[in-house]
Parts: C-alpha cells; sequence; structure tokens
C-alpha cells in the first residue's frame, strides 16, 4: 500500500493565550519566548495510522510538509517514527495559502509521487483549526475524503472499512481507494521515534519540492486574513475557602444553591 | 439573483434550533446586501421542519427522501448544489458541528467557493463578507475576508439570536438524485443513544477532565452529575485515552456547550476546551492547580483535592435538594 501523510509543524496548542503572540509580517502566530514549534497532533495521529497499516500490508509511507525550512525540525521526527520517505514542499509563493491553496500545493506533490492508495491527513490544524485540506486534496485528485475517522477496522488493496465519528456515536463506512481519509485523536497514540530512527532521520536531508517542481501556477486566495486577535484572559473565579475540601464543597453547592442553580 | 441562503442538514428530521440562529446571522447579511433571505432543509422527512423553519425567508426548497438518512456526504452535497442552483444564491449560510463539519468543505470544494467554518460573527462592510472565527484552539480570533463568487460560511449557532417566526412561505421540493455506486458506502450506524439529553442542550454540566485521575475514579464525576441531575462531559485527554466515549468530550473538536451551569473537574483548560464552553453561564472549576488556565475562565473556583470537595458538595446538595 503506496500512502502518503500530510503533516504540518503548528505552535504548540497547549501554550495558553499570555505566551503565544502574532508575527506583524506574517500574520503567523508563534511562541513568545521562542518554544519550539511541533507536528500536529492529529497529523501525528495519522501518521502512526499510516505506520500500522504498512505494518498490515507492507508498501511505502512517505510524508510531505508544506511550510518553510523550520518544518524539517516536523520532517525529522515523522522520518524518525518511521516513515520511508519524508519531502518539504517550500516556496516563497507559498507562503499565505488558504486552505484551498494548500490542498492543491499537497494534491499537486501527491500526483507527482504517484499511484499513491491512501492519503491520511489530520482532521485539522490546530494552529488554523479550518478542517478544509484534506477536502480539497480529495476534490484535486478526484478521490472521495471522509472525516473524523477514528478506527480502521479491516483494510484491503480496494477498500477500507472505517468508522466515521457522528455527534453520539459512529458510522461503519466502506470507502473505495484511492482516498483521502481525515484522521481523529481517537484512532490511537503515536509512536516515539525509535533510538535507531532517530539516527537515520539525523543524517538524511528531506528533499524541497518548489513551485516549479510541481509545476504549478499561482492561484487566487478565496480568503484574505484581516486581523488576528489572541483572547488574553485577564478575569480569574472567587475562590471558595473552607476549613477542609469538603467544606469547601460544602460552600459551593450553598453558592450554588443562592444562585438558584440546583 | 444574488441572495444569502441558510442551509442545514437533519439526518434524523427533527428540527434544529442551530437553524434559526443561522438564519439570524444570515438575516444582516442579506440586509446589507439589498438581498433576499431564503431556506434550505435536507432530511428524510421535512414536514415539521420546514414549518419550524418559516420566520419571514423569500424562499424555501426542500430536499426530501430516504437518501438523506442514515447521512452520506455526497447525497447531501447534491442536495446542497441543487439548493444554491435553485435559488441563486451567493452567501451560503450553514450551521456548524456534527456532520456539517464534513459537508459544507466537500460542498465548497467542489464548487470551488470560498468557505470559513465555526463562524462566532459575521458581516458585510462596503460589500465585503467578513467572517471571524476562533483559531489556535480559541486563543485567538482571526477575521477573514471571504472572497468570490460563492461565500460558504459555517456559523457556531450559539453565538447567535434566532430569528423569530415570521411570514410563511410555500416550500419548494428539490429533486436530487443519488450516485448508485458512490466510492463512500455507509454500511450501518451506531448510535449511543445518550442517556437524558444531549450534551449541546444540557443545562447543567459536570466535566471530568485528566486531573479526576483514571477511569476507575470517573464514577466520582458521575455520581456528582446524578445528584445534580446534570449531563457527564469530559475534556479531550479523558476522551483521547478512552476513559469514557468520545461523545462526551466538549471542546473545538468535541461538542459546544451553552449550559447555564458548568462544573469543571481536574480540568486544565486547554484553549480548546474554552473554545467549548463560551456559551455557559456560570463555570465552576475545581483543581489542586491553583495555576490552572480554567481559574481565568471560571466564575467559582475550588482550589483543593476534587474527591473531598465533591464529597462535600454532593451532601449538601442532597440536603438543600432533599
Amino acid at each position: 500500500m503506496n500512502i502518503v501523510v500530510t503533516v504540518k509543524q503548528v505552535v504548540d496548542p497547549n501554550l495558553p493565550a499570555d505566551f503565544i503572540s502574532v508575527d506583524p509580517a506574517s500574520q503567523r502566530i508563534v511562541s513568545t519566548y521562542g518554544l519550539p514549534p511541533v507536528m500536529n497532533g492529529y497529523d501525528a495521529n495519522a501518521l502512526e495510522a499510516a505506520l500500522k497499516l504498512r505494518e498490515a500490508h507492507g508498501g511505502k509511507v512517505t510524508v510531505i510538509c508544506l511550510g518553510d525550512g523550520a518544518s524539517r525540525n516536523t520532517l525529522k521526527r515523522a522520518h524518525a517514527m518511521g516513515a520511508d520517505a519524508v519531502v518539504l514542499l517550500s516556496d516563497p509563493a507559498w507562503a499565505d495559502l488558504d486552505s484551498a491553496g494548500t490542498g492543491r500545493v499537497l494534491a499537486a506533490a501527491i500526483r507527482r509521487i504517484g499511484d499513491v492508495n491512501l492519503v491520511l491527513c489530520g482532521r485539522q490544524a490546530s494552529d488554523t483549526d479550518a478542517g478544509q485540506v484534506l477536502f480539497w486534496i480529495a476534490q484535486e485528485l478526484g478521490m472521495p475524503a471522509v472525516c473524523p475517522v477514528a478506527r480502521v477496522e479491516e483494510s484491503g488493496e480496494e477498500a477500507l472499512l472505517v468508522h466515521r465519528l457522528l455527534d453520539d456515536g459512529y458510522q461503519r463506512v466502506r470507502v473505495r481507494l484511492p482516498a483521502v481519509l481525515g484522521v481523529s485523536s481517537e484512532m490511537n497514540d503515536p509512536r516515539a521515534p525509535s533510538m535507531k530512527g532517530t539516527m537515520i532521520a539525523s543524517r538524511a536531508l528531506a528533499p524541497t519540492w518548489t513551485a516549479s517542481d510541481l509545476a504549478l501556477p499561482p492561484v487566487q486566495p478565496k480568503l484574505k486574513m484581516r486581523k488576528q486577535d489572541i483572547q488574553l484572559r485577564t478575569s480569574s473565579a472567587r475562590l471558595i475557602e473552607g476549613d477542609t475540601a469538603a467544606a469547601k464543597g460544602a460552600a459551593l453547592a450553598d453558592r450554588l444553591h443562592e444562585a438558584g442553580l440546583l | 439573483m444574488a441572495g444569502v441562503l441558510v442551509l442545514g442538514g437533519l439526518t434524523e428530521g427533527e428540527f434544529d434550533r442551530s437553524l434559526l440562529q443561522a438564519a439570524g446571522a444570515a438575516a444582516p447579511l442579506a440586509n446589507a446586501m439589498g438581498a433576499p433571505l431564503m431556506g434550505a432543509l435536507i432530511g428524510p422527512s421535512l414536514s415539521a421542519a420546514a414549518e419550524a423553519m418559516q420566520c419571514g425567508l423569500s424562499a424555501l426548497y426542500l430536499a426530501e427522501g430516504t437518501q438523506f438518512a442514515p447521512y452520506a456526504a455526497d447525497a447531501y452535497v447534491r442536495a446542497a448544489q441543487a439548493a444554491i442552483e435553485a435559488s441563486g444564491a451567493s452567501t451560503v449560510v450553514i450551521p456548524h458541528g456534527g456532520v456539517a463539519r464534513e459537508w459544507a468543505p466537500i460542498l465548497a470544494a467542489r464548487l470551488q467557493a470560498a468557505l470559513v467554518m465555526n463562524c462566532c460573527a459575521v458581516s458585510v462592510e462596503d460589500g465585503q463578507l467578513l467572517a471571524t472565527k476562533p483559531v489556535n484552539g480559541g486563543s485567538v480570533l482571526a477575521q477573514f475576508e471571504v472572497l468570490g463568487d460563492l461565500r460558504i460560511v459555517t456559523v457556531s449557532a450559539g453565538d447567535f439570536e434566532p430569528l423569530p417566526t415570521g411570514q410563511a412561505v410555500t416550500p419548494r421540493h428539490l429533486e436530487v438524485t443519488a450516485l448508485p455506486d458512490a466510492p463512500v458506502q455507509v454500511l450501518s450506524e451506531e448510535v449511543q443513544s445518550a442517556e437524558g439529553v444531549r450534551l449541546k442542550d444540557a443545562k447543567k454540566i459536570v466535566a471530568g477532565g485528566r486531573g479526576v485521575g483514571g477511569p476507575q475514579h470517573w464514577h466520582r464525576i458521575e455520581e456528582t452529575a446524578a445528584a445534580l441531575g446534570a449531563s457527564v462531559a469530559c475534556s479531550r485527554p479523558v476522551a483521547d485515552s478512552g476513559w469514557v466515549p468520545s461523545r462526551h468530550q466538549v471542546g473545538l473538536s468535541g461538542t459546544t456547550v451553552a449550559p447555564e451551569l458548568y462544573i469543571a473537574v481536574g480540568i486544565s483548560g486547554a484553549p480548546q476546551h474554552l473554545a467549548g464552553i463560551t456559551g455557559a453561564k456560570m463555570v465552576v472549576a475545581i483543581n489542586t492547580e491553583a495555576g490552572a488556565e480554567i481559574f481565568k475562565r471560571a466564575n467559582w473556583g475550588v482550589v483543593d483535592d476534587y474527591e473531598q470537595v465533591l464529597k462535600g458538595f454532593n451532601e449538601r446538595v442532597a440536603q438543600l435538594r432533599g
């Protein structure tokens, strides 16, 4: 099975609002204190799912990442986790792409890789929370897309049987290959990079594909970012006091009772 | 003629207030554009919903049929395409959440339309559609200009007031044919009938986080919820660890809730969780870490061991309610 996984490097989503700022030049969200960016969490789930499918069926896992040179760190982690090949997609023309534009670049790269049976993406990126790119990839490649996927129940060369999450349950869905899946965090726990993988990855240099490599003309944006406002929280809770934890609990019940909430 | 179309799917057939809230988001756009406000519903059985949707629309389109349950993206997208074509809409407003997270972007990609999902504010300025949404897990609000001839937004319904009942129009039915050999086939649906009310409609919620300590302690959350007549919810790490099914998960990638009372137990308050409780009226946080982010969102806080706090709380609640 020839699998491509798309990954994105993002600012650590667990940083509180007062640890991030908006870079005025790029309009990107960055860590104020220079804390290192990370692989998008759902993308790590997608990569883990790809590695498991390779273990079951053989084949190849290629990880592609659209970003600047700094994204090599995320590709190194992907390589160290066990990806067979990693490719950086980088071009100044791609600095401010929206979801549609990003999908077009990733789709062109997948086409260049060729004979791909399955594209696995994280269900959304934790920085933009857009949840769109995988659908634009699918449209570009003429493949079906299913998202969010919580489990692969059966896998074959022709089709996969997956669980697609609903608000109150899931659907068992058979999707014909080639296809694009948006992987959710329920799918698995991503493995840590192995010692051997880390050594291999540290010596390898990911190839870079540019717009001319992919023969991609510039695209009209569909969205234009106007501004980003960080939502700082300054207020804080009124603390309930008491001699013991249980007394605090009882006092809390009294407060809620007074507020008519019980 | 260009217009604004409120578009929603009703997989189970029952009407959802979020459609009137989406209409509430869409009406000012139609006003600002001087364009008609129209509606379209997709579902297996729509007669009751079509009546509930009468909020002064200038047209109402129905895509009704057995092919819309269980939900399958392709059928919904085809119906949405038919509604957009029939209405001639240039702006489409969809209630965010559930399966719309899948079919709305497939629709946008198929029509090469601009799309912004999960908007908390939408407006028209100088003829330009602006859409604001939480990003980076809710710690940042981003505002976009939505460009192009066809623009789609999904709106976080709780952030908008529902449109009141208005003059009725006679619904028009759309013919939507199903793809005979679709590449995605739904084999079965496993719906876990949630005990009590659905989380998104719950008035009281007791939610547990990683600080609860493990699945063996989860009964403490359930006991407190039972004492209050509240629904049980959890943070993402709890769902990811499999302590409870992910349908209980509150947050940006789970359910958005707007209860009168939200008690967060052992929840640190990651931005993506807080983004799911922006509509909660009273938030109580119980956590051993006084510096936890949740205390910045909470109205009341208790810094102590949650097991003992809940023990005292439950006993007092039993007295007060008994």
